[in-house]
């Protein structure tokens, strides 16, 4: 093949964000079709770079047919969706329920997020494990808030620590997440925001009193009601087809839900923080956006032996 | 007077399942037969069949299977299930009462089908 034909199943390859599943036979029946056609177009007489040039015509623009193979294969079933929504729920449902008084719920219901989010990233990462993978980064965040109770010394010498190992763990899942679909990524990222502006709107000193407690209780159904929200956002991204709606709803969702996380936070969020919040909703979106952007053009100059998730051409 | 690239997206899954109904066709054969029984009025941008294709066989009106032939080559042929024809015939009703209306009012006086 070519290399403007490799370039072309290339190209459709990596817009139309197919499972591996299914990556190998769409491309296979696309490449066993431009067989057939360069064969008939210069057994009708062409030379092979009219033949390439006449058979990229007919073919239609990568993007169109890469959006339409999206298209065809993007929509979720209704089982996805209920358990892309779960790990929502459940979590809304700690603060609108009130388990989250209850140690033992609060371990429960983390406990089984976090397994079933494990159990999903070993077993091929299926569409509906990204929602759940933004609670495994939990832990994480409550280690940093334990590292405030530390006596001064061993928590300045713990924070960088920790601020290098929880940056590398969050760098290390975007990228696992991105080299999938950088949306998915976004998926897994959109409830940290929304957690970090109830957490510092209920500590603002990040330190866990009788008051944050006070703040939680009077918060709660808000809370609750935010998650319900991401729950409602990641069901709707699961059935659209179009990636620009997905794209559209997921920015809408984010700011709409943390605009509203600042307006039930009785004025704990001041404008500088609410501004931090939205550049880090913000990152959400762009930061595996451009990783992508940026394995994609490293993929690209490598040899075609080397890149990642190479197609078998006939 | 709608172009005939939107005639042919609105029909697009009427004229694959009619075909499919005749005999089991892989892509490529799909394409020259469209364009041979359409006399090349209907000409698909050869790329975007598949995803038809593949949304048809999402739906369960068609099912796709890899066939190897003597040469070696392996090709996907894709054959209409009992909802395709269900649908197909439904399909058909359709069509022949829209073409019976327009009929009706492009060339009155004409018998109706």
């Amino acid at each position: 093949m070519t290399s403007e034909l490799a370039e072309y199943i290339e190209n459709i390859k990596y817009t139309s964000k197919l499972q591996p599943a299914n990556e190998a036979e769409v491309l296979g029946e696309l490449e066993t079709h431009i067989e057939d056609k360069l064969r008939e177009l210069t057994d009708s007489g062409l030379s092979e770079e009219e033949a390439v040039k006449a058979c990229l015509h007919e073919l239609g623009s990568p993007s169109l047919v890469a959006r339409q193979i999206y298209e065809a294969y993007s929509q979720g079933s209704w089982k996805q969706v209920f358990m892309a929504s779960l790990p929502h729920i459940l979590f809304g449902a700690l603060f609108t329920l009130n388990w989250w008084h209850y140690p033992g719920w609060l371990v429960i219901v983390l406990g089984v997020i976090s397994g079933i989010a494990v159990y999903g990233w070993w077993h091929g990462k299926p569409t509906w494990v990204f929602s759940w993978l933004s609670y495994s980064l939990l832990p994480v965040m409550a280690v940093g808030i334990l590292l405030v109770y530390l006596p001064k010394g061993w928590s300045l010498l713990a924070i960088p620590v920790y601020i290098a190992f929880a940056a590398w763990w969050l760098f290390h899942m975007v990228i696992q997440t991105v080299k999938k679909d950088w949306l998915f990524s976004s998926v897994m990222l959109l409830p940290m925001p929304i957690i970090i502006g109830w957490f510092l709107a209920v500590s603002p000193d990040w330190k866990i009193t009788a008051s944050s407690l006070e703040r939680a209780t009077l918060m709660a159904p808000w809370i609750g009601l935010s998650f319900l929200a991401l729950a409602l956002t990641v069901a709707a991204f699961i059935r659209i087809r179009q990636r620009w709606l997905r794209i559209g709803l997921l920015v809408l969702s984010g700011v709409i839900t943390l605009s509203l996380v600042v307006h039930y936070t009785y004025g704990q969020i001041n404008t500088p923080l609410f501004v931090g919040l939205m550049l880090v909703m913000w990152g959400v979106f762009l930061v595996p956006l451009l990783l992508e952007r940026r394995f994609r053009n490293r993929n690209k100059s490598l040899p075609k032996y080397l890149r990642t998730n190479t197609i078998k051409t006939g | 007077m709608a172009k005939r690239s939107d005639l042919l997206k609105s029909s697009s899954h009427s004229l694959l399942l009619c075909l499919l109904e005749q005999q089991p066709m892989y892509g490529y054969q799909i394409i020259k037969e469209l364009e041979a029984r359409s006399q090349g009025y209907f000409k698909f941008k050869e790329g975007t069949l598949y995803p038809a294709l593949h949304r048809l066989a999402k739906s369960g009106l068609i099912t796709g299977s890899w066939q190897t032939l003597p040469n070696g080559r392996q090709r996907r042929y894709y054959h209409i299930t009992e909802k395709g024809l269900a649908k197909l015939a439904q399909e058909r009703t359709q069509w022949q009462d829209f073409l019976n209306a327009v009929r009706l009012i492009l060339q009155p006086g004409q018998p109706v089908t």
